[in-house]
């Protein structure tokens, strides 16, 4: 009896170990010969948006916070077309891709997707299951830049893009006011300040390598101050320079002596710790997307936050703040009503879709002229309009197994540790780097 | 009379078809996942796209191909450290306690209970829980230690290469004590009490009683705790990722096969860059390491069921 038992949880427990990794992907994804995208040209008969016929549309997203603000969002849109019906049905973040691949995969899914930006939304266009849209009436009002979030190898664009990310530095007002310290403008100023609020025991950067998507957001954003911005970026990315070059060690080396002015312990701090120790006060400074601003905001609402750009390295460089495009809406090619999704794609190109959207969400607009009523909000997006320089590590270098990005990560937290040096650090990126990249 | 035997026949072949609806169940969930994952092995991946068929190549990337083959000795390393310790710290305590409990000490029945209680727990629930009590700054371990005047042994639990992966052991030795107590628990009291007392006349006691008499009597348990422990720890996933996340980080530190799949197979997060071709090469390895020396354990019941 003990024997049949164990035997039985035993067979159990191994085949667990299997049954796991097959379910999600038993279907096999039909080859780009017969691409579903070429049926776009069937779509005419199922316009019916002239005709006054009611259609139903369906929204998938991962922003399940925003549904109160889709709707109103909807309603505006239906001002202009009463008859398209948006449902906005989001699935939770961390599950998106995996529910909206599988439905994809069957040909079915909702009719406008958000697309993740980069690699992964191109991903999913290029294997054909997104319809292009380069000849969307106002897709020319954004730039070429904030379009390459959607845009694949061949020219072909599969999103209208929805939001910028913007990292820079958060800082609190009222420590800056206790110890007499101003926004910085050069990098010395920047170490200045650091230094004062350490030595009246505030910690400078509310900071910590646990979670290794910080160090290449931080590295994202501190490094352009020192290997100069969007120039060397796009060397990067045409291949002229690689990460090697002194400019891009120096930066990680830089990125190694901040680190006297983290707190204490700060390779076990994760960050929700980080973000913690800034709306506490304990720390005055914080480098982080403005999204993160609405969580600082609810969690201490009296907290007195601004933001500054990080200060160039360089004598009379520019300063810069890191920008990337957070995602788009798309068309899913097997949607019965491309032409009434389009229709909508089309209002999101509009002004007034990116007065709605910045002002509502609290979130920065790519389209151009749009002005946030939140001050905060404003100065971040005037900062994107002027001063911004890409985020590589998302925007270029997204891809490989394991990614560029996540190589640099992981490499820069042995860094912390003293187990690999900047020179150790960039050379594992850029040898992985040329496990794919072709520039 | 003649007719008996017949309907007997008849009676018994309709049986054959009552497993059927399990089998099924049983086929479709299990067997074909397992056969599937070896298919989706021998092939190339672009992202969810499936290309051309590949041979062993997948394989040999995973066992010769830098970062892969590191990643897969590091891990695979993390696992032998996690069944080792977990064999030593989880179940020796388990069998002390046991032990405790089996002499009947006062409020055994509490403890057993009391013991038996992280268990119930869902694991996600327990990594946030330890996660929290590890946290270098408020952690309730590391305030104490410092209130305690213990500040220099206030480490950064979870931040640190050096203590991590023995940290999350430890909160899984703690999560799964319970259950080997059980196991050991039943063992010790099927042990007829004739024996025992027996070799108590004989003037046998004490640690000698524990390795001569008593370890010898509970081989079976003792087996089938090793396998589930060696099972457990070889699949090591669901403790790493809540507390450390897909990467098995810091650097590595605590990653296992388990977290070095499904970060291979599904991508670290959200950047599209799945390989479910290494990660289903690296499944099927996984599969067959764990089904080896578990087959090697249950031969070993055999024998110990024989003796």
């Amino acid at each position: 009896m003990k024997r049949l038992f164990s035997s039985a949880v035993i067979l159990l427990l191994m085949s667990a170990v299997l049954a796991a990794c097959g379910g999600n992907n038993n279907k096999e994804v039909s080859g780009s010969s017969e691409s579903p995208s070429s049926s776009s040209s069937s779509s005419p008969s199922s316009s019916n948006a002239s005709t006054g016929e009611k259609v139903k549309l369906t929204m998938g997203s991962w922003r399940t916070d925003d549904k109160a603000v889709y709707e109103k969002i909807i309603k505006e849109f239906n001002k202009q077309y009463p008859n398209i019906e948006i449902e906005f049905a989001p699935t939770k973040s961390t599950e998106y891709n995996a529910v909206l691949s599988t439905a994809l995969q069957t040909a079915s899914g909702p009719d406008i997707i958000h697309l993740r930006p980069y690699a992964a939304g191109i991903a999913l266009g290029e294997a054909g299951y997104i319809e292009p849209i380069n000849d969307l009436k106002g897709l020319d009002v954004f730039s070429k830049d904030v379009l390459a979030a959607s845009t694949g190898k061949d020219g072909k664009t599969y999103g209208v893009p929805m939001a910028l990310n913007i990292v820079a530095i958060m800082y609190n007002k009222d420590l800056f006011a206790k110890y007499n310290l101003a926004e910085p403008k050069t990098w010395d100023e920047l170490i200045q300040i650091s230094k004062t609020l350490k030595e009246n025991d505030v910690t400078p950067f509310a900071m910590g390598t646990k979670d290794s998507w910080i160090l290449s957001l931080t590295q994202g954003a501190i490094g352009p101050s020192i290997y100069g911005g969007t120039e060397f970026a796009q060397g990067l990315v045409s291949g002229q320079k690689k990460f090697t070059d002194p400019a891009y060690v120096k930066s990680l080396q830089t990125m190694k002596d901040l680190q006297e002015f983290f707190p204490d312990k700060y390779t076990g701090i994760g960050s929700e710790d980080m973000r913690t120790l800034f709306v506490t006060g304990q720390a005055a400074m914080y480098v982080m997307g403005d999204f993160d601003l609405s969580v600082v905001k609810s969690m201490n609402p009296e907290m007195n936050v601004d933001v500054f750009p990080v200060p160039s390295q360089s004598a009379g460089g520019s300063p810069t703040v890191t920008t990337y495009v957070d995602g788009s809406y798309a068309v899913n090619t097997y949607s019965k009503h491309k032409e009434e999704a389009k229709k909508f794609l089309e209002f999101t190109t509009t002004k007034e879709f990116g007065n709605l959207f910045a002002n509502e969400m609290k979130r920065v607009s790519p389209i151009p002229g749009v002005v946030a009523s939140d001050p905060l909000v404003a100065k971040y997006a005037g900062f994107a309009d002027s001063i911004s320089t890409p985020y590589v590590m998302v925007t270029n270098f997204n891809g490989g197994n394991p990614t560029t990005k996540v190589t640099l990560e992981n490499e820069m937290q042995a860094m912390y540790f003293g187990k690999k040096t900047p020179d150790e650090v960039a050379q594992a990126v850029q040898s992985i780097t040329d496990t794919w990249f072709k520039p | 009379m003649d007719n008996q035997p017949k309907r007997l026949n008849q009676r018994k072949w309709s049986i054959h078809l009552f497993p059927i609806p399990a089998l099924a169940i049983y086929l479709l969930f299990i067997v074909y996942p397992i056969i599937a994952a070896f298919s989706y092995s021998l092939y190339d991946w672009q992202g969810i796209k499936r290309l051309s068929f590949v041979g062993v190549s997948n394989f040999k990337k995973l066992l010769t191909v830098e970062p892969f083959n590191t990643m897969f000795q590091n891990a695979l390393e993390h696992n032998v450290i996690y069944f080792v310790v977990q064999m030593v710290v989880q179940n020796g305590f388990a069998f002390l306690l046991a032990y405790f409990i089996y002499q009947r000490i006062k409020g055994s029945g509490f403890l057993k209970v009391a013991y038996f209680l992280p268990r119930l727990l869902s694991v996600i629930v327990v990594g946030f829980l330890w996660k929290l009590i590890l946290n270098p700054t408020y952690g309730t371990l590391n305030v104490l230690l410092d209130k305690l005047g213990l500040d220099a042994l206030a480490l950064t639990w979870l931040g640190d290469p050096n203590t991590a992966l023995l940290s999350i052991i430890l909160v899984n030795c703690w999560f799964g004590v319970g259950l080997s107590l059980l196991i050991f628990l039943a063992g010790l009291q099927s042990i007829p009490s004739e024996i025992i007392e027996a070799a108590r006349l004989d003037g046998v006691k004490g640690f000698r009683m524990i390795a001569t008499m008593i370890l010898p009597l509970i081989m079976q348990p003792l087996i089938m705790i090793t396998v589930l422990t060696f099972i457990q720890s070889f699949e090591a996933f669901e403790l790493v990722y809540a507390m450390q996340g897909s990467m098995g980080g810091p650097y590595y530190s605590t990653d296992t096969l388990a977290v070095f799949f499904y970060r291979t197979a599904f991508g670290g997060s959200s950047d599209g860059s799945a390989s479910i071709g290494i990660g289903s090469a690296l499944a099927v390895v996984m599969f067959a390491l764990i089904a080896v020396i578990t087959a090697f354990f249950l031969a070993l019941t055999r024998k110990v069921n024989r003796s």
